[in-house]
């Protein structure tokens, strides 16, 4: 009898700090289904239809979809897409764990120093940072071949950006440049949080560094590594302003993402053309969400 | 005072959310009506007029002194938007999806006629030509700015004629200016090909580029191509490519075993202008009166590189050393039918302050480049500008405008395969292959 009135006082906070919550949450969450919610599903909706700009065409039910998998175009920024994230995503995880892994235990400027270099590129606009390397790949002025050829590296220019396959390893580059900043400073953070009595005990038992790493380390950063993979995942699947600013998707550099801005905005004479983009941005959406789902089953496992 | 916090907190953020889309509402009177009927017409004092770097039209200052100008005679002010050719399109046909299109637009028939007017976004102007318009307008610019069925989706304002450029001093010191008429500013295409392998020899590297990394000022390579032997790009009646014509064929044959020509994947038209003027290039593709008045836009001396070195605009090689049929560039205005009378009243306005009337030589001299018509409201017009070199250009370039085939159906698609197409024969595919299988895409396109 004497636990009523506390549990009735208790769910009226409860209801009310709720209530206070949702307040807070209600800003974001408007944006949240005008911009990702609504627009997704009419996505999925838009996907299965032949429509065009001004026109919502007709359903036309997964025509879209099989004709994707004939489009040589498409398969091929597949292809790329795949490449860029199967490269990308374990050479930023491990560079940016090794950069930590060296840097985190510095102090004071020493560790700020790094973690601004690293972190320069995510800051700086990514137009400005490709216009850079754009100038550093040009294939007569260029940096690069400057460099190359007054070295004896090489006799005649390279034609790094014009050149299927060399194109696609250049963007690979710069995206790496521009990806590494933020896990550095997050896993300097994770590092840093990581239990020191814990650390100090394997090592009172003798455990070598290595052991200390992947024994008690990596376990209690694998939060951190696994929202680092999945960000890095999803970037990597939407390269775009690289390939728009370096390419335009020629020299087979073609990504999945570019090619629907392209057939969306610029086939806009082609008919069906929103429908197949959308398809287009539905298998994207699935490719992310399958790979998503597999890091966090292995993160789970581990 | 916790609650009273909290409240006053969820209240501000929700009025800053409300106060983010507070102008929403004025923005509802520029929207078309969602009726069939349009609006009936009454007094609008403010337009968009959105433009691409059409020449000089590409500049905020010269622009605004002839939008004040048309505010002072008639009350109605220009709201102006420029627009880029990397990625104009896709703001209009983003604003057109989200039905914001401005009121006027400025570019050429391949667009305002070929591309929105045949899908039905563009006000027919045909309206506002009468007998004295259709006699003082020049044939080859009004034809192309009205569609089989009569309707006119542009009222032409300027034209050009597109050429292309070489570095005199370069070509001076190769020994290749031998192979150059100057007078009449053509050549052959051996004496090309001549001036080519000397500069080649003398300079070594690449001496002109083939440039293909997209639809940028690709009006050049089609020239190129379709001059050197007389090739066609279309048919006569706009309705297929012909790019696998024997004459196009054995062009890019040539061009792509040529020493000091690369078929370039890494630069386009505006890049092509930049290593032209910087001299790294000693020939450009992408030429017209405006880039000789003011090459690659630096304001660095007219028909002057980087250096100083002189350039010469020429007509693109032809098999016998004539006149180059040249691609032309016809500019006017379109309307967007938004179903507003009077914006559409107001648009008209000022299409016929710029195109007919006494302001149209300013209009067109801002442009840098040559009046679609002979005479405006009294106005003569055969004489725009008193800078010599524009008046040369138009005596020796402007007469070789060829056919304007860029209003067949299918023009953006087929931008994509003709690049695509030099990138990949550029790469070592088969020459004739590729040709097809480009040009069965295009054609698709151009069937619908």
């Amino acid at each position: 009898m004497a636990k009523q009135p506390r549990s009735t006082m208790s769910r009226a906070l409860v209801r009310r700090e709720t209530i206070s919550g949702y307040m807070f949450l209600l800003p974001s969450l408007i944006f949240f289904l005008g911009f990702v919610i609504i627009p997704m599903f009419i996505c999925i909706y838009t996907s299965l239809t032949s429509a065009n700009m001004n026109d919502p065409g007709s359903f036309v039910g997964f025509q879209n979809f099989m004709d994707l998998f004939h489009d040589k175009t498409f398969m091929m920024s597949l292809k790329n897409t795949f490449l860029i994230v199967i490269v990308s995503v374990p050479t930023v995880c491990a560079f940016s764990l090794w950069v930590s892994s060296a840097i985190y235990k510095m102090k004071g400027p020493a560790l700020s120093a790094f973690r601004c270099i690293f972190y320069l590129p995510v800051v700086t606009g990514s137009v400005a940072v490709t216009v850079v390397w754009k100038w550093m790949f040009d294939n007569y002025t260029g940096l690069f071949n400057a460099v190359l050829k007054g070295s004896g590296v090489i006799k005649d220019n390279i034609n790094f950006l014009g050149t299927p396959g060399i194109a696609i390893w250049c963007i690979i580059l710069i995206l790496f440049t521009t990806s590494v900043g933020q896990p550095i400073v997050l896993y300097v953070s994770a590092l840093g949080n990581v239990d020191q009595s814990l650390v100090e005990a394997a090592e009172v038992d003798g455990a070598t560094n290595m052991q200390v790493f992947w024994k008690i380390k990596w376990p209690q950063i694998m939060p951190t590594t696994l929202y680092i993979l999945v960000i890095t995942t999803i970037n990597s699947f939407q390269c775009f302003a690289l390939i728009q600013l370096l390419t335009q998707g020629g020299s087979d550099t073609n990504t999945v993402m570019y090619y629907i801005y392209y057939t969306a905005f610029k086939l806009t004479e082609q008919a069906g053309h929103f429908g197949y983009a959308n398809a287009m941005g539905v298998i994207l959406a699935i490719f992310i969400g399958l790979l998503s789902a597999l890091q966090f089953r292995l993160a789970k496992e581990k | 005072m916790k609650k009273f916090l909290a409240l006053v907190l969820s209240l501000a953020m929700v009025l800053s959310l409300a106060a983010c889309g507070g102008n929403k509402a004025p923005a509802e009177d520029t929207k078309p009506a969602e009726t069939d009927e349009p609006a009936p017409a009454e007094a609008t004092q403010s337009i968009d007029l959105w433009v691409y770097p059409v020449g000089g039209w590409g500049q905020e200052d010269n622009v605004k002194a002839l939008t004040d100008a048309f505010t002072a005679e008639t009350g109605i002010e220009v709201k102006v938007e420029y627009l880029a050719y990397a990625d104009g399109d896709d703001k209009v046909n983003t604003a057109i999806t989200g039905k914001n299109q401005p009121d006027l637009i400025m570019e050429g028939p391949e667009r305002l006629v070929a591309n929105w007017g045949a899908k039905g976004y563009m006000v027919d102007l045909s309206d506002m030509l009468d007998d004295t318009d259709k006699s003082e307008l020049i044939a080859a610019a009004l034809t192309p700015c009205i569609n089989a069925e009569g309707k006119m989706y542009e009222y032409p304002m300027c034209m050009t004629a597109h050429c292309m450029a070489v570095n005199l001093d370069a070509f001076k010191a190769a020994g290749a200016d031998q192979y150059l008429d100057l007078e009449n500013r053509t050549w052959s295409t051996e004496n090309f090909k001549k001036a080519v392998a000397a500069l080649y020899d003398h300079f070594g590297g690449t001496v002109a580029a083939v440039y293909c990394k997209g639809q940028g000022g690709d009006q050049g390579t089609r020239a190129l191509i379709n001059n050197m032997y007389g090739g066609a790009y279309t048919n006569a009646d706009h309705t297929a490519y012909t790019w696998d014509d024997p004459k196009n064929v054995q062009a890019i044959e040539e061009l792509l075993a040529m020493d000091g020509i690369a078929f370039d994947a890494s630069l386009e038209g505006g890049d092509e202008i930049a290593k032209f003027y910087q001299g790294v290039l000693k020939m450009a593709f992408c030429w017209n009166s405006a880039q000789q008045i003011n090459p690659n836009n630096a304001n660095t001396g007219e028909g002057k590189t980087v250096t100083g070195e002189e350039i010469v605009y020429m007509n693109f090689p032809t098999p016998d050393g004539s006149p180059a049929e040249l691609c032309g560039g016809i500019w006017g205005f379109g309307i967007f039918d938004k179903g507003d009378a009077a914006r559409i009243d107001a648009a008209k306005q000022f299409i016929k302050f710029m195109c007919d009337s006494a302001h149209t030589k300013d209009a067109v001299s801002t442009s840098t480049f040559f009046p679609a018509r002979t005479a405006a409201e009294g106005t003569d017009l055969s004489k725009v500008s008193d800078n010599v070199m524009l008046n040369e250009y138009a005596a020796l370039m402007v007469p070789n405008m060829g056919d304007y085939y860029n209003v067949i159906k299918g023009w953006a698609a087929q931008r994509t395969e003709w690049w695509n197409m030099l990138q990949e024969i550029g790469n070592g595919a088969d020459i004739n292959e590729t040709i097809a299988a480009r040009m069965a895409n295009a054609n698709a396109a151009a069937q619908g």
